[in-house]
């Protein structure tokens, strides 16, 4: 297990006072919150100054978290001494709880090295779920997870077998990760952001509660060859110097599978983008799939290559930096 | 040769095909209902119908509540900073998107 270093995360030094820390902390969220910035990354960063500030904010836990001492680095192999954290009381019992948010939220979210110091957090009442309400029926917790499509499966509809990590407790209290398996139908038209409500695949009802409701937030895989906005979808095509000045026809492969033909006019200007209406995200009212052409130069390497280059030049009485004074 | 049998789940596309009353989105956000109120005095959600009962949000909401959820928990924000952010990002994704478009 590897040592953390709560101040480094936080880059405060160890004596920082209450206000420093919070400040520190606060700054550093707003910059790595997920909702803010969509960097790889992000995520995994903010969890671990939810977890550091949750240690540093807490007189308790940083007392016995600096009875480490100073000497340990981040990353460094740890494990901690026996009865380390004697005499100490923590009043939350951990770290955690019911809360809609990404830092602390869920069980399962914090460092090896956190639980091994702290333990698991509260069990996650996930709104009444997980209480016990003799003789009440409520609907139980409703889920959101992410998952990764092709943009192909947008196009055509797909059946993808999904594979969820889900928390869960057995009667002991003992909280493990376990791999829940769906096989879900994912419908044509679904677009990125968007969410898919799985009606019942949500946590266990209370009593005679239905269960709650699984939502999947759709994301699509990133593609090399398209850009998705929206419904919109976009393909470079490059071509090349003549094919653009003189015209030509290309084939376009589309998301779906298929191949269109596509006229390509005398004097193409790299950028003025073609529409293929309809060709995009189907649904009701389509989107349009875009082609935007771009100048592939061929580099001249042969004496005939430069020799063809210079014929261009003589050939046209062209300044590309005629807009240019001096 | 056995054969299985596979039932594939359908789902529904929120953002196309439901509409939330404020305790059906209350649930899935994981937001007290006064939240979410107090959300819909702001202008951050928009349902249709007068009152709190006849309330229907449509299926953007969700998302919408559950970014104002993460920052009302998470950068502990109020009401109004929530709706000064979620316009500020609604612009920011536009603007990436504008930026992708051109790219």
């Amino acid at each position: 297990m590897k040592f953390q270093d709560y101040y480094e995360t936080l880059g405060v030094p160890r004596s920082a006072a209450e206000a420093e820390i919070k400040a520190a902390y606060r700054k550093l969220a707003r910059k790595y919150h997920p909702d803010v910035n969509k960097e790889a990354g992000a995520e995994e960063q903010f969890k671990q100054l939810g977890e550091a500030y949750a240690v540093l904010k807490d007189t308790e836990k940083r007392a016995a978290y600096d009875r480490f001492g100073a000497n340990w680095k981040n990353g460094q192999e740890f494990t901690p001494p026996p009865n380390w954290n004697e005499g100490f009381e923590y009043s939350d019992g951990g770290f955690g709880g019911d809360n809609p948010g990404y830092g602390g939220g869920f069980e399962g979210d914090q460092s090896e090295f956190f639980e091994s110091l702290f333990g698991r957090g509260r069990h996650r009442q996930g709104g009444r779920g997980g209480q016990q309400h003799q003789g009440m029926n409520f609907k139980g917790q409703d889920h959101h997870a992410k998952i990764l499509i092709d943009i192909a499966d947008a196009y055509n509809g797909a059946k993808r077998t999904i594979a969820l990590h889900m928390p869960t407790r057995d009667a002991s209290g003992h909280v493990s990760t376990q791999e829940r398996k769906l096989d879900v139908s994912i419908p044509k038209g679904i677009k990125a952001g968007q969410n898919l409500r799985l009606s019942g695949q949500g946590g266990p009802g209370v009593g005679e509660g239905p269960a709650g409701d699984l939502y999947l937030e759709i994301d699509f895989h990133p593609n090399p060859i398209y850009r998705v906005d929206g419904k919109d979808v976009f393909i470079d095509i490059p071509l090349a110097p003549w094919e653009a000045a003189l015209g030509t026809t290309v084939n376009v492969p589309t998301p779906a599978g298929s191949t269109l033909e596509l006229k390509i006019p005398a004097g193409t200007v790299a950028g003025r983008k073609m529409r293929l209406k309809g060709k995009g995200i189907p649904s009701a009212e389509p989107g349009d799939l875009y082609v935007v052409p771009t100048i592939a130069l061929p580099p001249a390497t042969s004496d005939a290559q430069k020799e063809a280059y210079q014929h261009f030049e003589k050939a046209f009485d062209f300044n590309p930096r005629s807009h240019l004074k001096g | 040769m056995a054969q299985t049998n596979i039932t594939w789940i359908e789902g529904s596309v929120v953002e196309n095909e439901v509409h939330m009353t404020i305790v059906e989105l209350s649930h899935a956000s994981c937001t007290p209902q006064e939240l979410i109120m107090s959300w819909v005095t702001e202008g951050v959600l928009s349902p249709t119908g007068a009152s709190p009962e006849d309330w229907r949000f449509s299926g953007d909401s969700l998302r919408r509540a559950k970014t104002a959820a993460h920052l009302t928990h998470d950068l502990e924000l109020n009401v109004p900073g929530v709706a000064l952010a979620l316009e500020l990002l609604e612009e920011i994704t536009q603007l990436r998107a504008l930026l992708n478009r051109q790219i």
